[in-house]
């Protein structure tokens, strides 16, 4: 075994019997930390929850998206597409056609579903395949589109009024934001030549970037009639957005932070009474040999290894409670970031108490009574 | 040759205007025990720390095979303490929470050394001393004299050059006693210095030599 491995294990070992051999400052810095852990979680993790819960709610209203519908006149075609695809800060982009009444093939006098051709190469996260058998005549629908067409096993064709047919490949998943088009049967195409389009889908890769996508887009257009557009933006949801993020989010950080603070505070005031009531210990180590740096790495191996165990407990319990009560839990990556964040609060408040214990004369802390 | 350990012209005291030590000089070399006595208050332990290196005095200089070692970093004169010099406590200075053991075993963590090699020297220590415990017994279970023996065996683990004892034998039966200043000798023996502060006549007696403050 190196020297470096050697000496880590003796810390550790030392940090462990120093941890043991004061059961009421170890106990009480579990509880100090997983309270802390704990209370922030119960309050912030709680207002975390609500507001990624809230935030999810209007984010499937649409809080990223631009559409554009156009009537025939506007002269709208599917070439837009390949125009906005170079636009930074669009993540998704999809034109469909005018819309066009089908039936299922087997049933003419069945119920009616208007399906549109559809443009654009991020078809494929709705889940149509970015090629098929029959390019350009495959039909996908959701199961809404698909249930009134009486497609339940997503097998069998449509036909439209001119009596073109349209085998349907299966099913398709639409986001909220396309819940507009429901109930929706698309016809994927990737024409050579530039074909009608009547509503237009751009999705900003952030809610704050639909102001600044907007207007690009209607700066691509190319259509013969400006009037004969509407085009339709979710600022004002964005806007909504980012105000209940940014209020919920600064209750949030002011609480965590007041939490922190308090709580490194009273870690340090139980480790400032701990290394006091071992001045002498701590003294003896000194005279016997051992340097400050290894006193420091002591105190904050054995604040380490309390806090991670307090914060484990604390995380634990919150998240349980959370769990019984039926509220939203703040999510993985929060809860880590928060145990993550009170270890180390503890193990900084642990750090001057720890310096004092090593920089502290040997043989006037050994004469102590 | 120079002398194992060298104290140069020391001069100490506490927060009083009239030092403890003032230009104190003594020579201290391989392979003898040497005991420093005088009346209570004169500073014979200070002294001892000052030789350890646990206390710096305000003039004067202590030397290491000739090498001043006083003015070292903190960091180089705890390793020496670890490395090159043992030290028994007057009241043993043993930790209460930890086992006799794990006492025994505390100064081999400052050197570095592996505690599983430390063991059974130790063990072995404990054994040559008369205090055979249980392993997890206590220092809060043992009596003045056997601590003061573990102190001695923590002393001894790391074989130091440099051995410095404070009223080693206070709590000690004469048997006892004499089982101490035969390690202490067998300790000088193989090369080191033992540096023995007491007040017990048998002990003087059997010193190489004294030195009175």
């Amino acid at each position: 075994m190196s020297a470096g491995l050697r000496r880590l294990g003796g810390v550790i070992r030392e940090a462990l019997a120093a941890a043991a051999s004061s059961p009421i400052a170890s106990i009480a810095t579990i509880i100090m930390v997983a309270g802390l852990c704990a209370t922030v979680l119960l309050t912030t993790g709680r207002t975390v929850g609500a507001e990624q819960a809230v935030l999810g709610s209007i984010d499937s209203a649409g809080t990223r998206t631009t559409i554009v519908r156009a009537e025939p006149a506007a002269g709208l075609t599917s070439s837009v597409v390949t125009r906005l695809s170079t636009v930074d800060g669009i993540e998704w982009v999809a034109a469909f056609g005018p819309a066009f009444d089908v039936t299922n093939t087997l049933i003419p006098d069945g119920t009616k579903v208007a399906a549109r051709f559809a443009y654009g190469a991020h078809l494929t996260s709705i889940g149509i395949p970015e090629s098929s058998a029959l390019p350009g005549s495959t039909a996908w629908g959701t199961a809404l589109s698909l249930g009134q067409l009486g497609l339940v096993d997503h097998a069998g064709s449509v036909t439209n009024q001119s009596g073109a047919n349209y085998p349907v490949a299966g099913q398709m998943d639409i986001p909220d934001w396309l819940g507009f088009l429901e109930p929706a049967l698309f016809v994927p195409r990737a024409p050579v030549e530039p074909e009608p389009v009547a509503v237009l889908v751009v999705v900003a890769e952030r809610p704050d970037l639909v102001a600044a996508v907007a207007p690009a887009v209607q700066s691509l257009l190319a259509v013969d009639d400006p009037t004969k557009i509407t085009i339709t933006t979710s600022e004002a949801l964005a806007q909504l957005r980012a105000l209940v993020q940014g209020q919920l989010g600064a209750f949030g950080r002011g609480l965590v932070l007041l939490i922190l603070a308090v709580s490194g505070l009273l870690v340090a005031a139980i480790l400032t009474g701990l290394v006091t009531l071992r001045r002498k210990d701590f003294g003896r180590r000194r005279a016997l040999g051992a340097t400050r740096g290894l006193i420091v790495s002591i105190l904050l191996t054995q604040t380490l290894v309390l806090a991670t165990l307090g914060a484990a407990l604390g995380s634990g319990v919150a998240s349980m409670v959370l769990a019984f009560s039926g509220d939203p839990l703040p999510g993985l990556a929060f809860t880590a970031a928060i145990a993550v964040l009170a270890i180390a609060v503890s193990v900084v408040a642990a750090l001057i108490p720890a310096v004092v214990a090593a920089r502290r004369d040997p043989i006037r802390e050994l004469r102590v009574p | 040759m120079p002398a194992l350990l060298d104290a140069r012209d020391l001069t100490f005291g506490y927060e009083s205007t009239v030092p403890l030590l003032d230009q104190w000089s003594a020579s201290f070399n391989a392979g003898e025990v040497v005991a420093i006595t005088g009346p209570s208050g004169r500073g014979k332990s200070t002294l001892l720390y000052l030789l350890g290196l646990m206390l710096a005095p305000a003039a004067g200089q202590v030397l290491l095979d000739g090498e001043p070692v006083q003015s070292l970093p903190d960091r180089a004169r705890a390793r020496l303490r670890a490395r090159q010099f043992g030290f028994v406590f007057q009241d043993a200075a043993l930790d209460a929470t930890r086992t006799v053991l794990d006492n025994v075993l505390e100064t081999a963590l400052y050197r570095g050394e592996s505690r599983s090699e430390a063991v059974p020297v130790a063990e072995g220590l404990l054994e040559r001393f008369g205090v055979q415990l249980r392993s997890e017994a206590k220092p809060g279970q043992v009596s003045g004299g056997q601590a003061q023996r573990i102190a001695l065996c923590r002393a001894l683990l790391g074989t130091p050059r440099i051995l410095l004892a404070d009223e080693p034998t206070g709590n000690l039966d004469p048997a006892s006693s004499d089982v101490v200043v035969d390690a202490f000798h067998e300790h000088a023996d193989s090369g080191a210095t033992v540096i023995v502060v007491t007040h017990d006549p048998v002990l003087v007696e059997r010193c190489d030599r004294s030195i009175t403050l």
